[in-house]
């Protein structure tokens, strides 16, 4: 029974990977949701729900579409991939950073979402006195916007990181299931489930999943809370 | 030099603002029912709101002009501004409320130090609080704190008294006389609430529909017909300042006396207890529906004071009729036409002006 809690050079590898992918996906997410999070929360435009329905789309499109566009876009025949294949030789599917992208695409609306919804809260009167007392619209929204709405912020980067870490469907389809190199925890469970006599690697992949999600989820409830005491 | 010139245009649906202003120095209180464009006027100046047309020139710079396509954004405009809620930012300290402008500023082009300006505001020991550990009256001294130290060339404040109860108020008011004397800055002052701008200044600015109705001296706007309109129904408020002399501690009276006038007079002591102590300098008001006159002085009367004086102006509206009688300080008075008739009141008379002790209120 010794050997149940022993990892394996394949399930060490896909959980380091996770936890890279993850880490990636949540901090290129993050920069563009907060600006597209304070456009949406700000400015009102024609158009803008049809914007707002576009980047919603993968929440409710099948994960599995969602690669199956990426891989149609930047494949290496794909409308942009061939491109970046043939004129600057980057290959994007089947590699980590096509991993990266696919939970990039899926993260980015729960991630606009929180933040979003936290920049809405904010009142735009604050932003008005810092400018009445100086400042640009980049700084009040650096100085005032931002630091008030930090829970929410926060939360979107842990949400990410997490969607991420769950991420299977469009990964499969648009970076493939390589050990090494895009197999994350998901992709490695899949594996160890369909293979017979792999359950007690599945059983600990099972269990590291449960702790890194768990783990992620309280990490983000304590600053949101440390955040709610100091404000 | 012109603190501020502006003609301003600009409509919102059914409103339409229509605005020439002109300041120069010292406190100026702008007055007007709710809906007057009060507010917008402020965004207007500040930056928060363009105008259709017109333009904007602060001291000499022009920083609005719709006709050579100039608009100066609001943190190119050293115009302070006191929002009505105060508007503190919420996750920083006092300190760090205050000093927010202090990167905007170049080096040695700061007008206002940091220090000077904490003693005045009575703000050291609050530097280290958050905003919501402090008080309306603290928050609104904070607020005002924030927008000098942004060294700005006026001020102006969005109903300064409104957040802050009857006490508040008249804490407030010295502190708004004592920067507009050390820091040479004009003031704007908005308000709906008559007798509260008329403790902070007698120049007022009369806004209506969006338009100028006047702007001047308080009593010498009374006199214009139209004016009186408006102001009547803010509640008309004679507001003088009295020096206070002594108690008497006998018949619960304090002694008021005021350099212009020929008779002292008294006071409810309560009144005064809380505020002021012999030698303070007190605003005192009284309204004109509690003054009486008389031709001659009354002797074996409960009304205690009695100030002569002479009629300046009867003005007379409709079923309404004003006496300005210049007691030393000029008083406006509230008569009946009938009375009006059989005194043969007119311009030049010699009165008396009567009220009781119990119809003077100090100010808030």
């Amino acid at each position: 029974m010794e050997h149940w809690f022993v990892f394996s050079e394949t399930e060490m590898s896909a959980i380091g990977l996770s936890f890279k992918v993850a880490l990636w996906c949540a901090v290129l997410v993050l920069p563009i949701a907060v600006l597209m999070g304070w456009w949406l929360a700000r400015k009102t435009f024609r158009g803008k729900s049809l914007i707002e329905g576009f980047i919603n789309l993968p929440l409710v499109l099948p994960p599995v579409a969602t690669g199956f566009i990426l891989l149609l876009l930047l494949g290496t025949k794909g409308l942009i991939g061939h491109w970046l294949n043939e004129l600057l030789g980057i290959r994007i599917a089947f590699t980590y950073y096509a991993a990266v992208i696919a939970s990039m695409i899926v993260s980015f609306p729960l991630a606009v979402r929180a933040i979003r919804l936290s920049i809405e809260m904010v009142d735009p009167g604050f932003e008005e006195a810092a400018k009445t007392l100086g400042a640009s619209t980049f700084q009040s929204f650096v100085r005032v916007t931002l630091p008030l709405a930090l829970p929410g912020i926060i939360s979107g980067f842990v949400l990410s990181f997490a969607r991420s870490l769950g991420e299977f469907g469009a990964t499969i389809i648009f970076a493939g299931n390589i050990s090494g190199e895009t197999q994350t925890i998901p992709l490695a469970l899949f594996n160890q489930i369909q293979m017979p006599g792999m359950e007690s690697s599945a059983f600990r992949l099972l269990l590291v999943a449960v702790l890194f999600s768990f783990l992620a989820m309280a990490f983000s409830e304590y600053l949101v809370k440390k955040l709610h005491k100091r404000n | 030099m012109h603190a501020l010139s502006a003609h301003l245009k600009r409509s919102k649906g059914d409103f339409s603002l229509d605005i020439e202003v002109d300041f120069i120095q010292g406190i100026t209180g702008i007055f007007g029912p709710s809906g007057a464009g009060k507010t917008t006027l402020m965004h207007l100046l500040v930056g928060l709101e363009k105008p259709d047309e017109g333009f904007l020139k602060i001291e000499e710079t022009t920083m609005v002009d719709t006709f050579k396509n100039i608009y100066e954004p609001a943190r190119n405009r050293k115009v302070g501004y006191v929002f009505q809620e105060g508007r503190l930012f919420p996750h920083m300290n006092v300190r760090k409320n205050l000093l927010f402008a202090a990167k905007y500023i170049p080096k040695g082009k700061q007008v206002i130090e940091f220090e000077e300006l904490v003693n005045l505001l009575e703000l050291n020991n609050l530097l280290e609080k958050r905003p919501k550990q402090l008080s309306g009256g603290e928050k609104q001294r904070v607020a005002i704190g924030r927008a000098l130290l942004s060294s700005p060339k006026l001020l102006l404040m969005d109903e300064p008294f409104s957040s802050l109860d009857v006490k508040l108020r008249r804490q407030i008011i010295p502190y708004l006389i004592k920067i507009n004397r050390k820091f040479n800055i004009p003031m704007l002052v908005v308000s709906h609430d008559l007798p509260d701008l008329l403790s902070l200044t007698r120049e007022l600015f009369l806004l209506k529909n969006g338009r100028v109705l006047g702007q001047g001296n308080y009593l010498d706007l009374i006199e214009q017909e139209n004016m009186l309109d408006v102001m009547r129904g803010a509640g008309l408020m004679n507001v003088i300042q009295f020096k206070v002399e002594a108690h008497d501690k006998k018949n619960g009276l304090t002694i008021l006396s005021n350099k212009d006038a020929s008779e002292e007079i008294s006071i409810e002591r309560e009144m005064v207890l809380d505020c002021c102590q012999i030698g303070d300098e007190m605003n005192v008001s009284l309204r004109p529906e509690d003054i009486a006159l008389t031709l001659e002085k009354i002797p074996n009367i409960s009304i205690r004071n009695q100030l002569p004086g002479t009629i300046l102006k009867v003005i007379q509206k409709e079923n309404r009729n004003y006496c300005l009688v210049d007691v030393g300080f000029k008083l406006l008075i509230s008569i009946t036409h009938a009375s009006l008739l059989k005194m043969e009141l007119s311009e030049g008379k010699n009165v008396w002006c009567l009220f009781k002790s119990m119809a003077l209120q100090t100010n808030t």
